[in-house]
């Protein structure tokens, strides 16, 4: 189960195993990170110096397209697809390949932020969050 | 003579992968570009690539697809 860190956020390790997870369960996947709420990347596939400023961005465009902080953000573009989902305070940035089947893809993000927002010792806010991430 | 069941089920499975396959040719070639934002709410709003919101989304966008690799 998740070890939320002292600051309520999940631990570098988990979200390591939440992004391993989300690569073995979707084929279309080219990469994502998770991000802690300070923006910054808890982990990712290849090196996570090259998604941090991307994947802030991609939120922060989000939110300013919306006028609030976003939920979620899907992009389709000719050369692929961006995702973004957030939960709890913590947000995975996903690219895909163009056409991928996007209802399954988020399904599969939003089932690896719950479980990485829920744990045992997780704070009230974090167990809400995970609830309320949709299946 | 009724045709044999294995041929039955043989090209019923295969009229079935034939409108499978002719739907996502039909989906890759009218599928254009976009852009979607959803807010906690339920609200969504999609952002045309026209305006400085949605070139801002597709910009990085681009940058996350790069940074996949």
């Amino acid at each position: 189960m998740p070890d939320l860190s002292a600051n309520g956020r999940p631990s570098v390790a988990d979200a390591e195993v939440a992004v391993a997870r989300l690569e073995s369960m979707s084929t279309d996947l080219r990469g994502c990170a998770v991000l802690a709420a300070d923006g910054s990347v808890l982990a990712a596939t290849g090196d996570p110096e090259r998604w941090g400023e991307p994947a802030r961005e991609l939120l922060a465009a989000a939110d300013a397209a919306a006028g609030e902080p976003v939920s979620h953000a899907h992009v389709a573009t000719e050369d692929g697809e961006a995702f973004a989902v957030r939960a709890g305070g913590i947000a995975l940035i996903a690219a895909a390949a163009r056409f991928t089947l996007a209802s399954l893809l988020l399904s599969d993000i939003r089932a690896v932020l719950r479980d990485l927002l829920r744990a045992p010792g997780a704070a009230p806010a974090a167990r809400d969050a995970a609830a309320a991430v949709e299946a | 003579m009724p045709p044999k069941p294995h041929r039955v089920i043989i090209e019923r499975v295969s009229g079935y992968a034939d409108e499978a396959s002719a739907f996502l040719r039909r989906r890759r070639l009218t599928r254009r570009p976009f852009a979607r934002v959803y807010a906690p709410g339920g609200r969504s709003l999609a952002c045309a690539p026209e305006t400085e919101e949605g070139r801002e989304l597709f910009l990085a966008a681009s940058r996350v697809i790069d940074a996949a690799g």
